[in-house]
């Protein structure tokens, strides 16, 4: 019985989990398109949800273990996963509130390490798999995306500059609701795997589903791509503002570039084996859409922000998945430590947001961005 | 721990990353750029360069989709 509410805590944490993912992550796909007009914002978010949802269906490939050939897969109990969901939830809260682009994946495994590291010190932890998973693709990302997208709209720029502008702005959105649509199915794809790997591996561990590495059940697979499909569809206003407008003015040619170059490069790496955070990619690719043009266009201080935030994900997900572990024990091994913590993130979560909506929709809604 | 870097796949990724970006942008900028010239060609009731032009936008369109394409498959090649 015990189990069974720690299971489903930890089910229910995990889709809070995927629902501020999507939440987080929408701008990766639509801001771009929203800043330069080729789709009105409830369109843009509602084509993302719609395609963040099939996107779970299209790979059921779910990752056996959470942070895998990161953290030793002997210590991860459903209370060290419940603890990471809580330091990953927390730093997207966070880095929401700010209005900062930050990768989810970063952000829960760091909040594994933590708790891992609280659970068992630091032999709990591989260093190698941080370096190869963490560390190499949140510097490679951001580089080449930038490179690729700086390229792209000199490329643009020189093919179709002698033409009328406004067949070519008209051109340029229309390209940009394809890429719109391949980053969205493509994010679908690769971040409602995560959820579906944590409820899957919460299930074996409580002996609800038997086999070493079992597909997912069906509820499994459709309420993770529900969650990130409404996450999706909540529109996080504040960091769309930011990616869509505040980083660079955008054209629709620089629109284009920034997704195009973004999804390339994701679907490259993909390809190769070597997946990229879709957030670091796409920040890179809105960078360097706007320095290729001039470099002053592009708000360096913001810039310095992000990268902040991408620095501090993983300590600062990990401390609070570690300060999530020691709580819990306090309380034993029994569910009373994560319905606890659970209670107080949630009324935490209240006076926040209460306080935000107080100021007034437009911090909250479309029209901000 | 440097070993656990997969270095080929890495530089694959610097040189094929931009490849597949200057694809995917030279087509959608020859669609445009073949769109345009085909409708003005036609409006100024020039057959030929309205064709050629015309042609141009298809090809684009046509490497374009490819690419889409090959996106959907890389995605799908993971199930």
């Amino acid at each position: 019985m015990e189990s069974d509410i720690i299971l489903v805590i930890v089910v229910v944490t995990a889709l809070a989990f995927d629902f501020t993912n999507g939440f987080h992550d929408t701008a990766n796909s639509v801001a771009t398109s929203i800043s330069t007009r080729a789709l009105a914002p409830k369109t843009a978010v509602g084509l993302a949800a719609i395609l963040n949802f099939a996107g779970a269906f299209i790979s059921l490939k779910v990752a056996a273990t959470i942070a895998g050939g990161i953290v030793d897969a002997q210590i991860v109990t459903p209370t060290v996963i419940f603890a990471g969901l809580i330091g990953a939830i927390f730093w997207n809260l966070l880095t929401w509130y700010f209005g900062l682009p930050s990768s989810s994946s970063h952000a829960l495994i760091g909040g594994v390490v933590g708790a891992a590291f609280a659970a068992a010190g630091a032999g709990a932890i591989k260093g190698a798999g941080l370096l190869e998973k963490v560390i190499v693709p949140a510097l490679v990302a951001p580089v080449v995306a930038f490179l690729a997208a700086g390229m792209a709209i000199l490329i643009a720029y020189r093919m179709v500059g002698g033409l009328h502008p406004g067949p070519v702005n008209r051109g340029y959105r229309l390209g940009q609701i394809a890429s719109l649509s391949l980053l969205s199915l493509s994010h679908g794809t690769n971040d409602a795997q995560k959820t579906m790997g944590i409820i899957t591996l919460a299930l074996i561990a409580n002996g609800s589903l038997a086999g070493a590495s079992p597909d997912p059940p069906l509820w499994v697979i459709v309420s993770a791509a529900s969650a990130i499909a409404l996450g999706t569809y909540s529109g996080g206003w504040r960091i769309i503002r930011t990616m869509g407008s505040r980083i660079i003015k955008m054209d629709p040619a620089q629109g284009f570039a920034a997704q195009t170059g973004g999804a390339a490069v994701l679907l490259t790496a993909a390809h190769l084996g070597f997946p990229l955070s879709t957030t670091h990619s796409i920040t890179g690719a809105v960078l360097g859409a706007g320095a290729a043009k001039r470099l002053s266009a592009v708000r360096w201080g913001l810039a310095g922000n992000i990268f902040l935030a991408w620095v501090l994900t993983l300590p600062c997900a990990a401390a609070v998945g570690a300060l999530t572990f020691g709580v819990t024990n306090v309380f034993g091994d029994g569910a009373l430590g994560p319905l606890l913590v659970s209670g107080a993130l949630l009324a935490l979560m209240g006076v926040v947001f209460g306080k935000r909506l107080q100021r007034g929709p437009a911090l909250t809604t479309a029209g901000s961005a | 721990m440097i070993a656990a870097i997969d270095i080929d796949a890495l530089l694959e990724l610097v040189w094929a990353a931009p490849l597949a970006v200057l694809v995917v942008t030279v087509a959608w900028a020859l669609v445009i750029r073949g769109t345009t010239g085909a409708l003005e060609a036609r409006r100024d009731r020039r057959a030929i360069p309205a064709a050629r032009s015309a042609f141009v936008a298809l090809a684009g369109a046509v490497l374009f989709a490819m690419a889409l394409a090959f996106g959907l498959l890389i995605m799908l090649s993971k199930s």
